[in-house]
């Protein structure tokens, strides 16, 4: 293909796009790269929920929760993913101008990886071993928590930070004993290990005592205030489509690849499956999908605190959510 | 009423301030130049003799005294005067043509067809017929020199400073081109100031051959050449251009020894 | 990179008139090849008897074999994100550093107040800023060609200033006597005397502004080799990160021959002259 048929067949299918969802522009924030644990977006926008809301939606990746976090405040993209812990972080040190519109994982996906039979099987078998962790990782702001749960501080273990793509590596040979990572990769970093000759176990930390709601779907203030409207309406398309994940999971994983073709369906599925119960759960069916239970958010707020060294009273847990997007969300 | 000379220096001093302080290049020179007089002017290095040059171009302000040219005071950048540099320093991204042809170019935009039929007649006169299309790197020092000579004349100037043009040239090629300037200023005669270090060249092409001191320069002495033009190859061995070089050399290295 | 900074192509020509093998191996750009295909050929070699795992370092044939099953198009896709990115970066470097450099020279006022200030921008890591200035101008090329222009547009500045100011004085002396106008100096001495230092610079340039797009890329996009690197890691598809590597080493040998090669067209005055 030379470059001008190039330019001319992509010129023509934006315009093919542009045209068929002609609906109100919202830039949607991923907090990390694509993948099958980010399926709902991709849902929202390849099986026409968001065209249906009238919306008009672009994807763009990001580079971590705070990366997301900062994009929405400056207005660059409207509404999308980020941890909660690091939206309250956030807004109580420097009143950053985003709010948490609808829970999305209401328990933490942190969790050690280790290799099975090794004697690493509990949170507490941490002591005294190696262990790595990506540096801009959200985790490691739980990880004092969740150790110290488990009676144990951070110099108890020999901790590493080494980018999030050797941590794999690093395991599966032996440099160290254990390494930080989410429950959503449990699947990858399974394959890798097969592939390696090594049993890979996960050791979630929500286990551990560590209970907190995580991903959530945060907006831009300013995007708020200018089209309260279009927020609410991208809400309940995104819940519809988060639904659609548990119900359809092989669709929602084809949803994905259609629109990131540097995907494969097996991985997506993969990551998709492990990252459901995060949002499935029997917290679900208590509370339902999307809601920032009162009593949840509070406990969050207050590991937050507790993590970051702030006044636990400094700031109301309720000011960094806004239940007023998530129809029949105050119920 | 007597006419201006074409150059005249009146007590002319120049002091620079440099960084290890003040220097006095130039004390108290005072000479002239008529018109379609050849004057060479020989010195120790150092002595300021190029700063000579310069202030008769409108290159450089003396600190004190003045310069004339044709009777008017000297005080900025002149276009009537054609220079000739010690080393060629041609554009070498042009062709000979282009680059005889870069002065005109250079002030007015663009260059017509009479200035390359003058480039052309011009390059004829300095011997490098033939040579239009080249690039200068492809030619020898000498032959490079030549071009700079030609881009001197281009604007047909009354008068032309060369600053030791053959001083990078071999001692044969050197003497070639001693005797190819006899004959271009035969044909065409010009007020020349011509800066050496070579006696027999000055007392080969001169007039007249000012002879300057070590730093401040002052003006030491002034010799006529007494042999008429025309003159050629068989000058150099004239008693009389002999005897003066001998007596140029003599009063150099008793100044050099004093 | 292996490939000589010296042009291949006129030596490696008179060699095929004469098919000598050692005169072929002497040519710098067989030569090159050689040392490329004797690596990769190691490679595989080592990857196979000591049976280094895919994750660690993938043999060359698991990479290569990544080439097909992403498909030309996507590449294409990636590619020209990148290119486009870089390219519009090193363009817009030079028309920022040309005439800065211009003005450096002319004015000895800025050369003071503002060669300070360059030195302070170019010593302040990239990397760092590049996350500020991605919140700064928000989604698009816009930041990631500034982050790009950023990086490649030092070099330029310096030795575009260096080659203006090292024309031959006489020169400017003969301007000066025939009272032309300054642009002309510029114009006529200065910025063709420049041309091989400019040239020097471009081809650093060239390939620091893949690099740039790279960085860019590693900070926010959704398009380009570098993205398309860092989410083959993410993914633990080591073989597919390779794969891009490579293209991004292709692409940056590609730019720097692209300069080699216009200044042999545009300039051949200003090549050195070979012996």
């Amino acid at each position: 293909m030379t470059c001008k048929t190039f330019l001319l067949a992509a010129l023509g299918g934006t315009l093919a796009a542009s045209a068929a969802l002609a609906g109100e522009p919202v830039t949607f924030q991923l907090d990390w790269l694509p993948g099958g644990d980010k399926a709902p977006i991709y849902v929202c926008i390849d099986q026409g929920f968001c065209a249906a809301a009238g919306l008009d939606v672009t994807i763009a990746s990001g580079r971590g929760s705070s990366d997301a976090i900062s994009r929405l405040a400056a207005g660059s993209s409207d509404i999308g993913m980020a941890d909660l812990g690091a939206v309250m972080a956030a807004k109580a040190q420097e009143d950053v101008a985003v709010t948490g519109v609808m829970s999305v994982f209401n328990k933490g996906p942190h969790a050690f990886y280790t290799v099975k039979d090794t004697g690493f099987d509990s949170v507490a078998d941490a002591k005294g071993r190696r262990i790595a962790t990506s540096p801009f990782t959200s985790s490691n702001v739980y990880l004092p928590l969740v150790l110290e749960d488990a009676g144990l501080s951070e110099s108890d273990l020999e901790l590493t930070k080494a980018d999030a793509g050797a941590l794999g590596p690093m395991l599966m040979t032996g440099q160290v004993d254990g390494i930080v990572a989410w429950m959503t990769d449990l699947s990858r970093y399974q394959g890798q290990g097969r592939a390696a000759g090594r049993e890979i176990v996960a050791l979630p930390w929500s286990a551990a005592g560590l209970d907190l709601y995580s991903a959530s779907l945060i907006a831009g203030d300013g995007f708020l205030a200018g089209h309260p409207d279009r927020a609410e309406r991208f809400v309940a398309a995104f819940r519809k489509s988060v639904d659609f994940c548990r119900t359809n999971p092989e669709e929602a994983a084809q949803s994905v690849v259609n629109m990131v073709p540097e995907l494969e369906l097996d991985d997506v599925l993969a990551s998709l499956n492990d990252a459901l119960p995060l949002i499935f759960n029997e917290v679900t069916a208590e509370d339902g999908l999307g809601v920032f239970e009162p009593g949840r958010l509070a406990e969050t707020w207050g590991r937050v605190a507790k993590a970051q060294g702030l006044e636990e009273a400094a700031a109301d847990p309720e000011s960094f959510v806004s239940r007023a997007y998530l129809a029949g969300g105050e119920g | 009423m007597q006419p201006p000379p074409a150059i005249r220096f009146d007590r002319l001093g120049q002091v620079f301030e440099t960084r290890s302080g003040r220097v006095e290049a130039l004390r108290n020179v005072s000479f002239e130049v008529a018109r379609h007089e050849f004057l060479a002017v020989l010195g120790p290095s150092g002595c300021g003799k190029s700063t000579l040059l310069r202030m008769i171009a409108g290159l450089l302000q003396p600190s004190s005294g003045a310069v004339e040219v044709f009777g008017r005071r000297v005080t900025g950048p002149r276009e009537d005067i054609g220079i000739v540099f010690q080393k060629p320093t041609l554009l070498p991204w042009a062709t000979v043509e282009e680059n005889v042809t870069f002065p005109l170019r250079h002030k007015r935009g663009r260059a017509g067809r009479p200035d390359r039929e003058r480039a052309q007649a011009l390059l004829r006169m300095v011997g490098l017929e033939g040579f239009g299309k080249r690039l200068p790197d492809e030619l020898s020092g000498g032959m490079q020199q030549r071009v700079g000579i030609a881009r001197a004349l281009l604007m047909d100037p009354d008068i032309l400073l060369m600053d030791e043009p053959f001083s990078a040239l071999d001692a044969l090629t050197r003497e070639e081109m001693g005797f190819d300037l006899l004959r271009i200023f035969g044909e065409r005669p010009k007020t020349v100031v011509f800066i050496t270090h070579s006696v027999s060249e000055a007392a080969l092409l001169a007039d007249r051959v000012l002879v300057m001191t070590g730093r401040p320069g002052r003006v030491m002495t002034e010799l006529p050449v007494p042999v008429a033009r025309p003159r050629g190859r068989e000058t150099i061995e004239d008693p009389a251009v002999t005897g003066l070089a001998a007596q140029l050399r003599n009063l150099l290295l008793q100044r050099e020894a004093a | 990179m292996t490939l000589s900074i010296e042009d291949a192509a006129p030596r490696g020509q008179a060699a095929a008139r004469r098919p000598d093998l050692r005169r072929m191996l002497a040519a710098p750009g067989a030569a090159a090849l050689l040392a490329i295909l004797g690596t990769v050929a190691l490679w595989e070699l080592a990857a196979r008897v000591l049976g280094i795992p895919g994750y660690l370092l993938p043999a060359p044939s698991a990479i290569f074999a990544t080439f097909p099953s992403i498909g030309a198009a996507r590449w294409g896709s990636h590619v020209w994100a990148t290119l486009r990115v870089a390219l519009t970066g090193f363009g817009l470097a030079i028309a920022i550093a040309v005439p800065l450099a211009v003005a450096l020279v002319r004015s000895p006022v800025l050369n003071r107040t503002l060669y300070p200030l360059l030195v302070i921008v170019q010593s302040t890591p990239v990397v760092a800023i590049a996350p500020i200035i991605i919140v700064v101008l928000g989604a698009g090329d816009a930041p990631r060609i500034v982050i790009t222009t950023l990086i490649c547009f030092f070099p330029l500045v310096v030795s575009t200033a260096t080659g203006l100011a090292a024309t031959p004085p006489e020169l400017i002396e003969l301007s000066k006597s025939l009272r032309a106008p300054p642009i002309r100096e510029i114009t006529q001495i200065r910025l063709p005397f420049a041309v091989p230092y400019i040239f020097s610079a471009l081809k650093i340039s060239v390939t620091l502004s893949v690099i740039g797009a790279v960085v860019a890329e590693f900070c926010a996009s959704d398009a380009g080799v570098g993205y398309f690197i860092q989410f083959s890691t993410s993914m633990f598809k080591l073989p597919q990160a390779w794969a891009g590597l490579f293209v991004l080493a292709a692409m940056s040998l590609a730019l720097f021959q692209a300069v080699v090669l216009a200044q042999r067209l545009l300039f051949p005055w200003s090549l050195p002259r070979k012996p």
